[in-house]
């Protein structure tokens, strides 16, 4: 059996297993709705009391927030739990994926669903196509192409980051706190345009923990607000890029990890 | 006085054990100061003066937000959560201390260290680097430590319900998602209510959650001053009564239904 059909036969046991509780998953998607609800028209009473957050307007705004959350829907729903290692590792769950006949990645991977995604699915769609017809934009082809680029690269960046930063607890034993300091860049990403902050910070967020390309450079591109004088505006492109980068980066440092997992005697 | 300060000490040992936890949350609460900081200093440089406050009172308002969250901080109802879940309530309800009164012993030691380990800490750097204003005299200064204390006791109750809820939906991991949001907004840690559309507003000044944030920081930062800030005081005063009244209300059918079922 290769290592996708396998992957998706266990998360389809994932799910089963989650749905197992419905008033949980009830009162968890009310949950993250509203939570979503208020983050949004906290940022909606900004906007539109200031009529602009520096030049980016109220329906920009939610674009750049729900492009943000449907890439970040798919991290949630499929690899929320990367961020769960350090406990794996001390409680041995992650000895019985050493000892299956099957890729020790794919098993942990494939391990659980956050069926909570579906709720950030469900905001991040409707928040989009609002923000679209509000907007009144019309897309090329190219730029429904990279669209759909620009999510996956988002699910791709925070899933590797989160990973890197997860395998921390290889060496440390514990990495939540990591974890959490990344989701913390995350979310000031999220709710506001890059642009607003400091230089440092924003060197940050694109070279070092580069979460901006999850959405503030590809939204800047699908609301054509490139600057083509500015020498950076070929950053606007280069989501799926980096998301790439990331994917090696994050698999090299995998590999290093378990190497060094393997070899304590663990 | 002797049970307060034993907690306290647990909880400093607590945090001793967890050192780079509590470092990150210093860097966490850092970054979260630093985020609104912007966001207001932008905003007020578009439209200077706008809604009868100053650039440095905003932002002054938005990091204080944020401050305030690690001085008025308790959580009694995760530990209600846990030990109902667990059973473990028993030995609680067994000890010769009345219930409510050692939630809160405990959430002000708790309190006491988390002021000193983050809250003091960061508002140094508040001070020092986002450009936060002292209170514009004494008076404010003094009626925003007693507001604080009444945001700090107004929490602290509003958590206690949500902890009795426990007894009844025994997961209010979910629920506090959502609760959380609601003080959050409601209690204009992030957006004050001058802001608020009027039909918001209006439901947003008659709940208690605006006795959190908004009454202390805008007493703080000379918003409300005179007979304005007293009647705040008023305000948190007699919402405070109130959910006093309602807790150990809450509690109290609470604790006969674990009694019940045989706990």
């Amino acid at each position: 059996m290769d290592g996708v059909t396998l992957y998706f036969r266990l998360i389809r046991v994932a799910v089963q297993a989650r749905l197992q509780y419905r008033a949980d998953f009830f009162t968890g998607i009310i949950g993250v709705i509203v939570m979503n609800t208020v983050t949004v028209t906290l940022i909606g009473i900004m906007v539109s009391r200031f009529k602009h957050l520096n030049g980016w307007t109220l329906w920009e705004m939610v674009f750049l927030y729900c492009l943000w959350l449907m890439g970040h829907s798919l991290y949630s729903f499929f690899f929320w739990h990367i961020r769960a290692l350090e406990d794996y590792l001390v409680e041995g769950t992650f000895d019985q994926f050493l000892m299956r006949p099957a890729s020790p990645f794919i098993m942990f991977l494939a391990r659980e669903v956050q069926y909570l995604g579906v709720a950030d699915i469900i905001f991040a769609v409707t928040g989009l196509s609002l923000a679209f017809r509000n907007l009144h934009l019309q897309w090329t082809g190219i730029q429904w192409l990279f669209f759909g680029l620009a999510v996956i690269a988002g699910t791709l960046i925070e899933t590797t980051l989160a990973l890197i930063f997860a395998c921390i607890s290889f060496w440390t034993g514990r990495s939540r706190r990591a974890s959490q300091l990344l989701m913390r860049l995350n979310v000031m990403v999220q709710y506001y345009p890059v642009d607003i902050f400091g230089y440092t910070f924003r060197l940050i967020v694109t070279g070092l923990i580069p979460v901006a390309f999850m959405n503030y450079y590809p939204a800047l591109m699908l609301l054509d607000k490139l600057d083509p004088h500015s020498p950076w505006a070929w950053l606007g492109y280069m989501s799926p890029v980096v998301a790439l980068t990331l994917v090696i980066i994050s698999s090299i440092i995998w590999h290093l990890a378990l190497r060094r997992y393997s070899s304590a005697g663990g | 006085m002797k049970i307060f300060w034993s907690f306290a000490r647990s909880t400093f040992q607590f945090i001793v054990a967890y050192r780079f936890d509590f470092f990150m949350e210093f860097v966490l609460a850092v970054l979260r100061m630093y985020g609104i900081y912007w966001v207001w200093r932008i905003l007020y440089t578009q439209r200077p003066g706008a809604f009868g406050v100053t650039l440095e009172q905003m932002t002054t308002y938005g990091v204080m937000g944020m401050a305030l969250e690690m001085f008025i901080w308790s959580r009694p109802q995760w530990y209600m959560a846990n030990q109902i879940k667990s059973g473990a309530i028993d030995t609680d309800l067994m000890k010769p201390l009345d219930f409510h009164w050692y939630m809160l012993a405990r959430s002000i030691g708790e309190m006491f260290i988390g002021v000193g380990v983050l809250g003091l800490p960061a508002l140094i750097i508040a001070f020092i680097f986002l450009g936060v204003q002292f209170p514009p005299d004494v008076a404010s200064g003094l009626l925003f430590v007693v507001s604080m204390l009444f945001g700090f006791l107004l929490l602290f109750h509003l958590n206690f319900l949500l902890g009795s809820l426990a007894v009844v939906a025994l997961d209010i991991r979910h629920i506090s998602w959502a609760y959380f949001s609601v003080v959050r907004f409601l209690g204009g840690q992030i957006v004050p209510l001058w802001l608020f559309p009027p039909f918001v507003a209006v439901i947003a000044e008659a709940l208690p959650f605006k006795g959190t944030y908004y009454i202390p920081i805008s007493i703080y930062i000379g918003k409300l001053t005179g007979l304005d800030a007293f009647k705040a005081l008023g305000f948190q005063a007699v919402w405070l009564v109130v959910l006093v009244v309602l807790s150990r209300l809450l509690w109290s059918a609470a604790h006969r239904r674990l009694v019940v079922q045989g706990g």
